[in-house]
């Protein structure tokens, strides 16, 4: 009987192995192929687009990584932080007649004081209703821009003007690689857009690699670990964990930021922003918890999945033609069932776990 | 130890995950990816030419295009025209691509029987791009810019939704492409800012309360009026009409509640505004608020007069209502197609032909289905009367559409305009009743005409909001 079911799960495993690699590497061609001439073809704007969208969703991930991975605090409410972004750059420029770049650091700067309001109350719940308080915060958020903000035709929405997302004039002396105004329609928008984005996502991984490294990096670690232990050593347990919330905060108000740049609006709905609380969870887990690339790694799988899966008429028409579109999301969820079953502990997670039995080969197995 | 936080994690991602599965295979039904401009195009005849009704002023100034980027005569080529819409096709409000079915059979009949559509003597095939935007604003942002951007269309069609329409409208402005039947009845259609983008023939939600002060004044004078809105522009697009309308009349305006759109919970409202036992009820909510607080109220032992927006009309909504929406008032632009007095219309029988025969697995019977029939007919109508197929000449024959008659499924006898302040289309319609017993709604009096009217109706905020 024992011998059935370890032969089950060697095949289960096998196959889902074989599908979630499949996957990763139709990702991996795939992203190549878009990369492909990114710059040049200016039918591409849509698909630069996208490469910024994963790297925004990189930058929230990793931030909520140091909440979650690192400090072990679980927040489903981190759309709001997005939002909050999100809203404090649009506000201050469509109604305040800023230019864009000061709104970046000022929105993670008001995200990071929300972050510490929402961290304080925050010490005193743990796990699972942490998670539910986390949650709340996403389905309130929408409510309370729908009563403050004046936006668009009445509605909380607030959407730009181009020149309002356009590069600054100075962009122009930048080799044309990255400013080439002749291969976008609306000026050099998108690219704009891009590189910015990829300078931020550049100074996040920096920053989560040096507190990675830092004291402050292994008091995160250790109250999630042992928070008694930790401060009985002399960590302050409270200290850290709303720095964490707030952190966090910070990195998720300026992925907030970034993509008022492409969405080019800043709006809140109830499943939007529960949406997107869950898809930058996702992005952690997928890539790696408490691993410095691993939420980078995971948005661009997540981001990159669920397009691919939506182009895919021939997969989803297989299953039932009418019903193409209602069956992609449900296909991307299959593959990160998939995929989760195979790598629990991430890409980034899974890939160190692969090196390390190659170089023990057969060794003893002695965990540390 | 290192794997710690994973391990904890995973659980909860797997519930979430598997959360987002479930909510994803959530009702509705579906489309196909793109339509009817399919082969065998362009047999150019170039015989009738005379088929123009009337024209737009020569030189008119209704568009500036002198700052328009891009070929004013993008995504014409090869006889065919090809045009973009974004609308809900999966999520929760997946129902409304059933209009796509709708406007999907039009097409096709136009392409495969009437050898396309008529321009200034040329025929051409449509094509019409479809892109699933879930109802999200965020995601119609990205599929517009693709559709102009990447697809080269030459124009939208049919987007749906407010906020939708709102978030691209900049986009639309500037890239010159014109947004015609945006389907939504928002005020902010109005606003002459964007004159690149036309809302639809719905009846604009502020004159559905003139046309309700109107039957209430003739009916009962003196009563008092409760009223349950969406906590969002959509309500009070309703609220602020109807407030501003009651000043100077009889009736009066008892207690107003609004309800949470994302949760729906009416229930304590309804209590709310049945203590006040009003003569009359407006309910400015719309999707499936309207059958549950058609529900809640037949529980609540109030029998009021009760007057719910013409969004919530369709069969599936009052079919969810059963016998609690007998008697219910409400507008209706377009011919009922589950009212059997209209299967002997010549245009009812063309619409219900044709969507049998290109759209077999759309519900004919279904408001919604003959509501994206009429929108194409009133493009193709649009584009046959535009003196040629550039986007500023079609842009502005919509601007200065006058006098529209029998086209898709429109009331017998009513005409609709695009005045020059006046920036609204359906401003004729019918009051109707509903009765459960027959399941379908019939006229209340004669056709109401507002030409022009709606405009000054509505609070000025609400347009220029």
């Amino acid at each position: 009987m024992t011998q059935v079911k370890r032969v089950a799960g060697w095949i289960l495993g096998f196959v889902g192995f074989a599908a979630a690699l499949l996957l990763t590497w139709r990702v991996f061609t795939q992203s190549l192929d878009l990369f492909d001439g990114l710059f040049n073809d200016p039918s591409k704007a849509s698909t630069i687009d996208l490469f910024t969208e994963a790297l925004y969703i990189g930058i929230a991930a990793m931030g909520l990584n140091i909440l979650t991975g690192y400090n072990g605090q679980v927040s489903i409410g981190h759309g709001a932080f997005f939002g909050v972004g999100a809203y404090a750059s649009a506000i201050l420029m469509f109604d305040h007649g800023w230019a864009y770049l000061p709104t970046l650091p000022i929105a993670g700067l008001i995200c990071l004081v929300v972050g510490i309001l929402v961290g304080i109350p925050a010490l005193r719940v743990k796990g699972l209703y942490l998670a539910l308080v986390t949650l709340g915060l996403a389905v309130v958020f929408p409510d309370l821009t729908k009563r403050f903000v004046d936006g668009t035709g009445g509605t909380n929405l607030i959407s730009l003007k181009t020149e309002q997302i356009s590069p600054p004039y100075w962009y122009d002396w930048f080799p044309d690689f990255i400013a080439d105004p002749l291969t976008d329609y609306v000026g050099s928008r998108d690219q704009w857009a891009f590189w910015l984005t990829v300078a931020v996502a550049v100074a996040t991984i920096v920053t989560v690699w040096f507190i990675s490294r830092s004291r402050f990096g292994r008091a995160l670690i250790a109250v999630r670990d042992h928070e008694s232990a930790a401060v009985t050593v002399g960590v302050n347990n409270a200290r850290v964990k709303v720095s964490a919330f707030a952190i966090s905060a910070f990195f998720a108000g300026l992925a907030g930021s970034l993509s008022v740049l492409v969405s080019r609006l800043a709006n809140a709905g109830k499943v939007e922003t529960f949406q997107l609380s869950i898809l930058l969870l996702v992005a952690v887990v997928v890539g790696g918890t408490a691993t410095v690339w691993g939420p980078m790694l995971g948005a661009f799988v997540v981001v990159f999945a669920q397009d691919y899966i939506d182009e895919q008429d021939t997969l989803t028409d297989l299953l039932d033609p009418p019903r193409a579109k209602l069956m992609s999301p449900a296909l991307f969820g299959i593959a990160l069932i998939i995929l989760m079953y195979v790598l629990p502990d991430g890409i980034v997670g899974g890939a160190r776990r692969g090196l390390r039995s190659l170089s023990r080969r057969r060794a003893a197995p002695i965990d540390a | 130890m290192r794997n710690l936080g994973a391990n904890r994690l995973r659980p909860l991602v797997l519930v979430f995950v598997l959360a987002l599965v479930f909510a994803a295979c959530g009702d509705g039904r579906n489309d196909d990816e793109e339509s009817s401009g399919d082969d065998d195009d362009t047999e150019q005849t170039t015989d009738d030419t005379v088929d123009d009704g009337e024209e737009p002023a020569e030189g008119s100034d209704l568009i500036d295009a002198t700052d328009c980027p891009g070929d004013p005569t993008t995504g014409v080529a090869d006889g065919t025209i090809k045009l973009g819409t974004s609308l809900p096709q999966s999520g929760l409000y997946a129902s409304f691509a059933e209009i796509l079915r709708g406007s999907q059979a039009y097409f096709s009949y136009v392409n495969e029987e009437l050898g396309g559509v008529t321009v200034n003597g040329e025929q051409y095939q449509i094509e019409l791009v479809a892109e699933d935007d879930a109802y999200d604003a965020e995601q119609t942002v990205g599929n517009v810019t693709g559709l102009v951007n990447d697809d080269q269309v030459f124009g939208l069609f049919n987007v749906v939704g407010t906020k939708n329409n709102l978030a691209v409208r900049e986009f639309v402005n500037e890239n010159c492409a014109p947004s015609l039947f945006a389907a939504t009845g928002a005020p902010a259609w109005g606003n002459h800012e964007y004159p690149w983008v036309l809302g639809t023939f719905l009846v604009p939600y502020p004159l559905e309360m003139q046309a309700l002060v109107d039957y209430l004044n003739e009916t009962t004078p003196d009563a008092s009026i409760a009223i349950l809105a969406a906590n969002d522009d959509f309500g009070a697009a309703y609220v602020e009409t109807l407030e501003s309308l009651v000043e100077g009349t009889g009736l009066t305006i008892a207690a107003t509640e609004t309800y949470d759109t994302a949760t729906g919970e009416v229930a304590s409202q309804i209590t709310t505004l049945a203590a006040t036992d009003a003569d009359v009820f407006l309910l400015g909510a719309t999707l499936t608020a309207c059958p549950t607080v058609l529900n809640e109220l037949a529980g609540s032992g109030w029998d009021p007069i009760v007057y719910m927006s013409g969004t919530c009309t369709s069969k599936t909504l009052m079919g969810l209502a059963g016998q609690n929406g007998d008697g219910v008032i409400s507008v209706a632009p377009l011919l009922d197609p589950a009212d059997p007095a209209n299967a002997s219309n010549e245009a009812m029988t063309l619409y219900n032909e044709k969507v049998a025969q290109y759209q077999p697995e759309a519900a004919a019977d279904n408001g919604i289905v003959a509501y994206g029939w009429s929108a194409a007919a009133m493009l193709v109508y649009t584009l046959e009367n535009s003196p040629e197929l550039t986007r500023e000449s079609v842009m502005e024959t919509a601007r200065s559409l006058t006098d529209v008659s029998d086209v898709g499924l429109m009331l017998p006898g009513a005409t609709w305009s695009v005045g020059a302040d006046d920036w609204f289309l359906g401003e004729q319609f019918n009051l109707v009743q509903y009765s459960a017993a027959d399941g379908f709604f019939s006229a209340v009096g004669d056709l109401k005409v507002y030409d022009d009217q709606t405009e000054e109706v509505t609070p000025e905020s609400l347009v220029n909001g």
